[in-house]
């Protein structure tokens, strides 16, 4: 079990759609970031698709079957909120998963949280913010899951610890187990995440692999002699996906043929042409929240 | 699956432990404290006080020793029989002048009263080691029990509260851990009721050879005694899983409700308006299992009986909503979502 797919999920709370028609392919043995701005939906699609929460329509297939409460053997959850019982001690949430799951590795667990630092006598309660999201990801990564389910897995974490979840998720991985996380910290899913997602008010709006994302996606960017000037259609074409401009400058987010847009950009009448690559956060921005991504004016050729 | 919920039962049941210990405690050193006033021969001197009277001691075969106490001027004549930790039969022979009036056979504890008049005389028979009533232990324990089934009656609002992403990502159906849960909190709550009486037969035993009855109505009343509180427990788990975001208000008010409402049936039905009232709360009354309850109370004969009419029924009336309210809680817990 490892391939998830996800065909038009829909969940709505209170007559909002906090996931609407969301499908997607999650593949087995990779790990795969969902990225998303608050309220995106990121935590409402992971709820449905553990069954958490029932979607109002769509369904989650594991490996092409619908979810059974077997499947949990297989499946670990980290949620984005400590869900630990402050009154109960480290050692005994270990137990609680040791007693709950058959192929819990104590010794794994024992050893990931000294790793983080966890006083495993320590009631949750007297525990840190992300002493508690370590707790959570211990015991999840030491439950010998085939997919890992991590919302927001470095909350809290200083750092280094940081770092350390993101290698236990890319070893989890290379073992061949899937790991689904989202984080609002674009560099870690850029460090961690092979294929990622990005969704906005319940959408799917961009996905792929992430170097294919930014190999494909190019700025391409000119300075024209006065503020009077064209495009000549550059703007329509398809591989053009947002076009800015401020002043003199254009700036366009094409997805393929940068060089040859660079070519027509010049054509037009340009005469610093640059084509620039785009990082993973430059690529989400210009996805979720154009106004972030540049204070430009923002507009297609017939307003240019 | 349900280890939270069995680490919640044994923290409760250490507390209660620890409560009941401290009560074993306090019956030792009161042991200690009455320990000359209980000996036969501060009891004996006590009766013998009287001028006149005649004492004669004597040990019987069996090693028992009698007393016997004779007061010709007051016609009183009294034989105790001393069986040390065994208890002691006394027999009161005195004129029935000085005698209680109304009928005396009285049954408390382990102690059994009988008075037989006989013309002018009467004899009174006292015998301080008979067996006890299962209904005192019974009693007793499910005070114990209730509050336990109080505390214990919120095991989905508390998973409810938070940590939902847990439960419901274990390998096992909801109804499946809603029948752990119930079932671990239904064992502790009779652990609870066995523990109390554990406790109290030990505070008895520091008195005196305590005898347990199971037999007849000690057996109803020790039915009655386990399954009310589960059903208590049932009512509001049933409560507090429906009104999950507020579960610490229902446990809260739980008690004051039922009181309340169990006040409101007692108002006299003087007026049409006091009738309505006593018949909503007449009506509400059935939905609670404590209204069921009734153990037993002493007959004009001076034993012990079931006076609640038709116990089978009030017994299956108790388990049929212990069912019910248990069904209610497990419905409402596998339609929840995070």
């Amino acid at each position: 079990m490892s391939t998830i797919t996800i065909s038009n999920l829909r969940k709505i709370y209170a007559g909002v759609p906090a996931v609407d028609g969301f499908s997607l392919e999650i593949p087995g043995g990779s790990v795969f970031g969902i990225l998303g701005p608050n309220g995106a939906g990121k935590t409402t699609t992971f709820k449905c698709m553990l069954g958490l929460a029932r979607a109002d329509s769509g369904e989650v297939l594991y490996d092409g079957k619908a979810l059974v409460p077997q499947m949990f053997e297989q499946i670990a959850y980290v949620p984005e909120r400590s869900v630990l019982y402050e009154w109960m001690t480290v050692d005994e949430h270990v137990e609680m998963t040791r007693r709950a799951f058959s192929r819990f590795d104590a010794a794994r667990a024992a050893e990931l949280l000294a790793q983080f630092n966890i006083d495993k006598r320590k009631r949750a309660r007297a525990l840190s913010k992300g002493m508690r999201t370590a707790v959570m990801v211990a015991l999840a990564f030491s439950r010998n899951a085939e997919i890992l389910v991590l919302d927001e897995p470095t909350g809290g974490l200083d750092p280094v610890n940081q770092r350390h979840v993101l290698s236990l998720m890319i070893n989890e991985a290379a073992k061949g187990n899937s790991v689904v996380f989202s984080s609002h910290q674009i560099g870690q899913v850029e460090r961690a995440a092979e294929h990622i997602a990005v969704m906005d008010r319940g959408r799917l709006i961009l996905q792929g692999l992430v170097d294919d994302l930014k190999a494909d996606r190019k700025i391409v960017e000119g300075i024209f002699p006065d503020v009077n000037f064209t495009l000549d259609g550059i703007a329509n074409d398809s591989r053009v996906a947002r076009a800015d401009r401020t002043e003199r400058i254009v700036r366009l987010l094409v997805t393929a043929g940068a060089d040859e847009i660079a070519a027509r950009l010049s054509g037009a009448g340009a005469v610093g042409v640059r084509v620039l690559d785009l990082n993973l956060e430059d690529i989400f921005l210009y996805a979720v929240s154009p106004a972030t991504a540049t204070t430009d004016v923002v507009a297609k050729e017939n307003s240019l | 699956m349900n280890y939270v919920e069995w680490l919640r039962v044994r923290n409760l049941l250490r507390i209660v432990a620890i409560v009941l210990a401290i009560l074993v405690v306090l019956a030792v050193v009161l042991r200690v404290s009455v320990a000359r006033y209980m000996s036969p021969e501060s009891w004996i001197a006590h009766m013998a006080s009287g001028t006149g009277t005649r004492e004669t001691r004597t040990t019987l075969p069996d090693g028992t020793n009698r007393v016997i106490l004779d007061d010709p001027a007051d016609r009183t004549h009294i034989v105790i029989d001393d069986h040390g930790y065994a208890g002691k039969h006394i027999v009161v022979t005195e004129p029935t002048s000085r005698a209680h009036k109304e009928n005396s056979n009285v049954n408390v504890g382990s102690i059994h009263v009988i008075e037989s008049p006989h013309g002018d005389m009467t004899t009174t028979v006292i015998d301080t080691n008979g067996a006890v009533p299962m209904i005192y232990y019974m009693a007793l324990a499910d005070i114990v029990a209730l509050l336990v089934a109080t505390i214990l009656a919120a095991p989905f609002a508390r998973e409810i509260d938070g940590h939902l992403e847990v439960t419901l990502t274990k390998p096992c159906s909801r109804f499946r851990y809603a029948a752990g849960a119930i079932g671990a909190d239904v064992a502790g709550i009779v652990a609870a009721s066995v523990l109390t009486v554990v406790a109290f037969y030990l505070c008895q035993l520091l008195f005196e050879s305590a005898r347990l009855d199971f037999s007849g109505i000690n057996a109803r009343a020790i039915a009655m005694g386990v399954v009310c509180p589960l059903a208590w427990y049932a009512l509001w788990c049933a409560a507090t899983t429906w009104f999950n975001r507020s579960y610490g208000a229902v446990l809260g008010f739980a008690w004051p409700i039922t009181i309340f409402i169990g006040i409101l049936t007692l108002v006299p039905t003087a007026n049409a308006v006091a009738l309505f009232i006593h018949d909503v709360a007449w009506v509400l009354s059935r939905l609670n299992p404590l209204s069921y309850v009734s153990f037993a109370e002493p007959t004009s004969s001076g034993t012990l009986a079931y006076t609640g009419s038709n116990f089978g029924l009030r017994l299956s009336l108790e388990l049929l909503l212990f069912v019910v309210y248990a069904a209610l809680a497990i419905w409402k817990w596998q339609r929840v979502e995070a």
